[in-house]
């Protein structure tokens, strides 16, 4: 039995020996090093650069600025919104971005040279706000687009909201928000490039290294074959590493200096240029029947992509599909919004706008249900999803729905808490409750992933796969997945992993996509790969009639013991032959594009499903909130890896609690950890996870993704019970002290126009 | 000025260190041992715990002459003989790697503070590794870790029933 096991994972051993590797680790005597000059007054017009002062210093070798570029000076993830300048040609259009990069031979002469460059600049009017970026005679952040400042708007629409809120026994209405977070990931980017084979050569921390290469590509004008990049050991990502960092100025200087260079981000310099968490606004109308049903959800969603769009079309639409929650809601009317302002830009972030907008439909099903005299925990039950039913896309679910049963998991739990909850004069307890669901895979675009297996002569089989593990444990579940379909030892299974010169393209590791959609490619690869083997052994063993079957490293006749052959017997006959005992496999999730105009059709091939409760006590008098448990029920169709599940969970219920409670970046001041808090284990409550495997059928072994639904719903749980300690909704985020002491004085936080 | 410390149980004599040197830079630059990370660089998420006598410190404030005539132990001296300590071997058991960035540093907080209090409760764990960042786990099974590593320091049986 290998699946439903936690073996140790890949590379584990390593990590608790301090020998791991990571982006930040790597470098070899003899580099060059890196420093980029980067800008923190935005908007402004660069009327010149003057590197003379740099280059008269000891040990600066050069200094690059666009000019230098030998392709296409646009990144960013989505191939049509690349719009990020990775040396600022005109314009910077936001704090930290760079306009140019020093190479040194030593790391102090890299930053020397950084201060000494002479840029000039001249300000220029900027729009910091989203809603005023919208408005009429709004500085445009990319002058001469034609949409303005609006990046994107997508629109949800099913049957009629305003009949049928006339004809709801309660309908409610408010605003809520949500901050800029940063990833945080414990390594800042860093990495290392360098020639070898006539190739240049770019290993950086990152979550998709084949996008890495096809962006560096086109930034160097180089062909794909002229450039390799390799995943180094990643700590953490979070969708921080996404798009590219370190790895365009690594490329850019190696390709011109023809030597290795060197780059690790400060922290710092981390929080000042790399992407952030949307900070979202929220305008919902919810209508209920008297038993609580849904009738209709009018929702107006707002975010800022800051200067660039990196991965703001896919949050602004996925955040459409998934505002109503995961409910049966006959009526939609969902709009939503991204503008483009002068801020520091934002990005994919876990859970890519449905952490936000679950704080509001988390916060909807409350209000309703306090409107109606229903149990909070009921109103969901009423009104969660089930086969047979229509999301708000028109997308009828078939099965893998298991909304309900994690329901059930949490429900003894919420009612002993609620039993328990007291308070005093000074500390007051609440329950809350939030429930999710999530879309696996990109929403309504092709996004495949393929993988190859291979049976060596010497009895072990190879996984080649461009699957970036970042600490989630991908490496280990697709051996698992491997060895499973294969019938062999986990052991057996050797793993190349992240290299576009060894490995094919997989797709991000995002969207919880990639034991759903690479453990599929893998799946495949390995029935490709059986089927090779038992088609050579047919003809050696010359069984043409009979049914053969691939067990423990044997290739068996049914119904005929005395014939066998040992696997690497067959793989030595087709090597023998010059082929390669190699299978390939993909899998790219059926899916239907939306409609534009209604937002009609299938995003998503499975869904995953989860139910939260938080329990924590308000302290009156100093404003502090402390979780004393969290619940956390996820339906994650079948657990490959339980152990890899269960921390998935606890780690996401903890990023949630820093998004609810404390994390809150404010662009052009934050700067460090020392001015960003993040949870610390003192912080950390008691955390119950519970896994609920409702299978499903297109899944590998029925699993589908965990990563992001981790964190979704502890945001709107912990807001609902902080706000059931104080005896009012809590709609903005983060419930910091200051935000709680608010609250109790009466003041409560202003709703903002969206 | 020379710089002699012990440094994981072999002495070590450094020449031209400059007095701004941190520790961090010393153990990961000077010496290459890259087993101590760097994650904020101003004493806010030790990533870059070493122990100077045993006890945990923050060797990106550290100043590398305050190891003068002292021993410093990093991850890389830890195990011996290729046997792991048995906070490593928790670590393991109890699935506390993620990522791994944090690993090191909470590795040695966690034998820092089982030095001091061989048997605490998780409350104590809690407090004890609140300098040391970790954004992949949610600390769950960090704290089983250094349990269990604190069980099996105390030369007993494991638990029964760890959750
Ligand atoms: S690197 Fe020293 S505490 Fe963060
Ligand atoms: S395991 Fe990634 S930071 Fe702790």
């Amino acid at each position: 039995m290998i699946l439903g096991t936690s073996p140790l994972r890949s590379g584990s051993r390593e990590r608790v020996l301090g020998d791991t590797r990571f982006g930040a680790d790597q470098g070899q005597a003899g580099d060059l090093y890196l420093a980029c000059v980067r800008i923190h007054k935005a908007p402004a017009r660069i009327d010149g650069i003057d590197p003379a002062p740099a280059l008269a210093l000891p040990g600066v070798v050069r200094v690059f600025t666009a000019a230098d570029i030998p392709g296409v000076n646009r990144l960013g993830i989505i191939p049509v919104s690349k719009d990020q300048e990775f040396l600022a040609e005109e314009l910077v259009r936001c704090p930290g971005q760079a306009v140019a990069l020093v190479a040194a031979e030593t790391p102090e002469a890299a930053r020397a040279g950084a201060r000494a460059v002479v840029v000039k600049l001249t300000g220029a009017p900027g729009v910091y706000d989203m809603a005023e970026a919208l408005a009429e005679g709004a500085p445009l952040v990319h002058p001469g687009r034609e949409q303005g400042n609006l990046l994107d708007l997508r629109v949800i629409k099913n049957g009629d909201v305003e009949a049928a809120f006339k004809a709801s026994a309660v309908v409610v209405e408010a605003d809520y928000t949500t901050s800029m977070i940063e990833h945080s990931a414990l390594e800042t980017e860093g990495g290392r490039a360098w020639w070898e084979d006539g190739k240049l050569h770019v290993t950086a921390c990152t979550q998709n290294p084949h996008y890495d290469r096809d962006d560096l590509v086109r930034f160097l004008g180089l062909k794909p074959e002229d450039l390799v990049v390799i995943q180094a050991e990643t700590g953490g990502g979070f969708g921080g590493k996404l798009d590219v960092s370190v790895q365009p100025y690594l490329a850019l200087a190696a390709w011109h200096l023809k030597r290795p260079t060197r780059l690790v981000y400060t922290r710092e310099e981390s929080f000042l240029s790399t992407g952030k968490r949307h900070p979202f606004r929220m305008h919902y109308v919810t209508g209920a029947d008297e038993q609580g049903r849904l009738t209709a959800v009018k929702a107006e969603l707002l975010a800022d992509t800051g200067a660039f769009a990196s991965y703001g079309l896919a949050v602004c639409m996925r955040a459409a599909v998934h505002a109503a929650g995961p409910y049966y809601v006959p009526n939609v009317d969902v709009t939503s919004r991204m503008a483009y302002t002068n801020n520091v830009w934002t990005g994919a972030m876990r859970g890519f706008g449905v952490p936000q907008v679950a704080l509001a439909h988390e916060g909807q099903m409350d209000a309703l249900a306090d409107a109606l005299g229903l149990d909070r925990l009921e109103i969901r039950r009423v009104n969660a999803l089930r086969p047979g039913q229509a999301t708000i896309t028109g997308q009828v679910l078939k099965g893998g729905v298991g909304l309900t049963q994690c329901l059930d998991k949490v429900e003894p739990i919420y009612r002993t808490w609620q039993a328990k909850a007291k308070g005093d004069d000074r500390f007051a307890e609440g329950v809350g409750l939030g429930v999710m669901y999530y879309g696996i895979g990109n929403t309504g675009v092709s996004n495949p992933s393929t993988a190859q297996l291979e049976w060596t002569t010497d009895g072990r089989v190879v996984l080649f796969t461009g699957v970036a593990d970042i600490g989630q444990g991908s490496d280990t579940v697709l051996r698992q997945l491997a060895a499973t379909r294969l019938g062999v030892r986990l052991e057996q299974i050797d793993l190349v992993r992240g290299d576009t010169s060894r490995t094919t393209n997989a797709g991000a590791t995002s969207a919880s996509r990639q034991t759903y959609i690479s453990g599929n490619a893998v799946m495949a690869a390995a029935e490709n790969l059986e089927a090779l083997v038992l088609g050579e052994a047919r003809k050696m063993l010359g069984a043409r009639h009979q049914e053969l079957v691939l067990e423990d490293g044997m290739v068996r006749v049914k119904g005929d013991p005395e014939s066998a052959l040992g696997v690497t017997e067959v793989v030595r006959h087709l090597t023998q032959r010059g082929q390669a005992a190699r299978g390939e496999g993909g899998f790219d999730p059926h899916t239907v594009p939306l409609k534009p105009d209604t937002g009609q059709g299938k995003p998503y091939a499975a869904y995953a499903w989860a139910a939260q409760c938080a329990f924590v006590e308000v302290d009156r008098d100093s404003g502090m909130v402390r979780v004393k448990e969290i619940a956390a029920a996820h339906d994650v169709g079948r657990a490959i890896h339980p152990k890899a599940v269960l921390g998935q969970i606890c780690g996401g219920v903890m990023m949630g609690l820093g998004l609810g409670l404390m994390e809150e970046f404010h662009p052009g001041k934050t700067s460090n950890f020392e001015d960003y808090h993040i949870p610390t284990s003192a912080d950390a409550p008691r955390i119950t996870p519970l896994i609920v495997e409702e299978p499903e059928a297109t899944g590998p072994y029925g699993a589908k993704g965990v990563g992001e639904p981790a964190l979704i719903p502890t945001a709107p749980a912990l807001a609902a019970a902080v706000g059931q300690a104080l005896g009012q909704p809590m709609r903005h985020l983060p419930l910091s002290l200051e935000r709680v002491m608010e609250t109790l004085a009466g003041a409560g936080a202003k709703d903002q126009p969206c | 000025m020379t710089l002699d410390f012990t440094l994981n149980g072999q002495p070590v004599s450094l020449e031209g260190v400059p007095a701004a040197e941190s520790l961090l830079d010393l153990l990961r630059h000077r010496l290459d041992l890259k087993g101590t990370k760097e994650g904020c660089g101003v004493g806010e998420c030790g990533a870059c715990s070493v122990l100077l006598d045993g006890k945990v410190v923050d060797s990106c404030l550290t100043p590398a002459w305050k190891a003068a005539g002292r021993e410093v132990t990093t991850i890389e001296g830890l195990a011996r003989d290729g046997q792991l300590h048995p906070l490593q071997e928790s670590f393991l058991s109890a699935g506390a790697v993620q990522c791994g960035f944090c690993t090191p540093g909470m590795i040695l907080s966690a034998q820092s503070l089982l030095s001091d209090n061989p048997d605490p409760s998780d409350e104590e764990i809690k407090i004890a590794l609140a300098g040391n960042v970790c954004r992949c786990t949610g600390y769950h099974d960090i704290v089983l870790a250094v349990r269990r590593g604190a069980r099996a320091l105390r030369g007993e049986a494991p638990e029964a029933d760890e959750s």
